[in-house]
């Protein structure tokens, strides 16, 4: 959804063709580490932005190398940008890979939890040492966006830290309760009663 | 040679049922111009360990050694010689003289030396400017705010150039941003100025900024991780652990 809404934006400002739109997209979120997005993405996001109206192709780009299709924003999708910019975001992440690790080293005993705890602190820490680093050499009054960004990394990596120490000062009362099972649901069609 | 090295080294309050073990036999080794964080929930024992590097307490047991001296083997006159030309301390609250301003403050440690107070005076200034103080030099502390007041305390402690700093912690009387302020000006020292850094702190932010982490937990060293440092730095370290094993 976002990278389609994020097209809207960028066509919003000017008529673009998609290999600016991808460099563009990918500046704003903070390289292409940070969000890659494939060209395929890009056309085929076009195609259906096209196809729904909200943009449409504008010309054909000869200057230079092969020629680039430049698309435009129509009044429709400017609508549906307008809307998308001023509706809330929900985040909602609990998809934890480090979480299914703590839970099958409970489980199986294959490993120690409180190693595992360990070794993901570390892993954390040393990520918020080189953002830490990164966004000490980025220059305020140039990159504020880029900072931005950092510090949202740098905030979420202390939460998960804080998370950690949480787990770990519980350690021993999860490892004394079971874990969670499944609801078991009846499959089939339901037994005949015997009268 | 390691700048600091501590062996086995203990602190015990108190004495039979009522004796809290504060540190328990810690081995600690910090490496010139190595910037280390302690990390650790209140009580682990983390402010112990600062007191006891920077000869401020005498260990129960175990001993420190500050460049290869043994703080265990100078007397109370010695040592306060040693805190005062060879360990700079910085802590939560400051610790400035409020009647002074930061000149003063900062020139405090040369003038209790007995440096004449023009030299002492050039070279307070001269840190409190590296200190991004310059403009700030005849305020007292009163008419700083706490990350500059942090500031003139780090000039302070600096100004004697001791190869060692510690900084009980430094940050923890600051806002956020004050905070990564402060922590960035200890990497400075590090990097820029090779001195060694020894900082204690509960604020993961704080921590990232060091070179390594040292993880106390009821007075003994619990992990370590090292933040920095090229992987073949890396392999040598854990080559030599498991060649000690």
């Amino acid at each position: 959804m976002s990278v389609r809404n994020a097209l809207l934006g960028l066509l919003a400002q000017r008529p673009r063709h998609g290999y600016d739109l991808r460099a563009t997209f990918q500046a704003i979120m903070g390289g292409e580490e940070n969000w890659d997005v494939k060209p395929a993405q890009i056309y085929t996001t076009l195609a259906r932005l096209e196809k729904d109206g909200l943009v449409q192709e504008e010309a054909v780009d000869q200057s230079s190398g092969p020629e680039k299709r430049i698309y435009a924003i129509t009044p429709a999708g400017r609508a549906e940008l307008r809307s998308w910019l001023t509706s809330g975001v929900e985040r909602y992440e609990q998809r934890d890979e480090f979480f299914l690790k703590l839970m099958l080293s409970l489980a199986t005993g294959e490993a120690d939890p409180g190693k595992v705890i360990r070794t993901q602190r570390a892993a954390l820490y040393r990520e918020l040492h080189a953002i830490t680093t990164q966004r000490q050499q980025a220059d305020p009054k140039k990159e504020l966006a880029r900072i931005l960004l950092l510090d949202k990394a740098v905030m979420h990596l202390e939460a998960d830290l804080r998370w950690l120490d949480m787990i770990e000062a519980r350690l021993d009362e999860v490892k004394r309760q079971p874990l969670p099972e499944p609801v078991t649901k009846p499959r089939g069609r339901p037994k005949k009663k015997r009268d | 040679m390691p700048l600091v090295q501590t062996e086995y080294l203990t602190k015990v309050y108190g004495k039979g049922e009522t004796a809290v073990i504060a540190l328990d036999h810690v081995n600690l080794t910090v490496n010139p111009g190595e910037f280390v964080a302690v990390m650790g929930p209140s009580g682990c024992g983390k402010s112990t360990l600062l007191h006891l590097i920077g000869g401020l307490d005498r260990p129960t047991e175990g001993r420190v050694l500050l460049e290869g001296r043994d703080l265990s083997r100078l007397d109370d006159t010695q040592l306060t010689e040693l805190r005062r030309r060879h360990i700079g301390f910085v802590f939560q609250f400051y610790n400035l003289i409020p009647v002074l301003d930061a000149v003063e403050n900062a020139a405090l440690p040369l003038i209790l030396d007995g440096v004449k107070p023009g030299a002492a005076r050039a070279r307070a200034t001269d840190w409190l400017k590296k200190m991004g103080l310059g403009d700030r030099l005849a305020n007292r502390p009163d008419q700083l705010s706490g990350g500059q007041q942090q500031r003139v305390a780090i000039a302070r402690a600096l100004v004697a150039d001791p190869a060692l700093l510690l900084a009980d912690e430094p940050t923890g009387n600051l806002d956020t941003r004050a905070g990564d302020e402060i922590a960035g000006l200890l990497r400075k020292i590090a990097d820029e100025w090779g001195r060694t850094v020894l900082m204690v702190t509960h604020d993961p932010r704080i921590a990232a900024y060091a070179d390594r982490i040292v993880f106390l937990k009821d007075g003994k060293v619990v992990d370590e991780t090292r933040l920095s440092g090229s992987s073949t730095e890396e392999a040598k370290r854990v080559m030599a652990k498991m060649e000690a094993i």
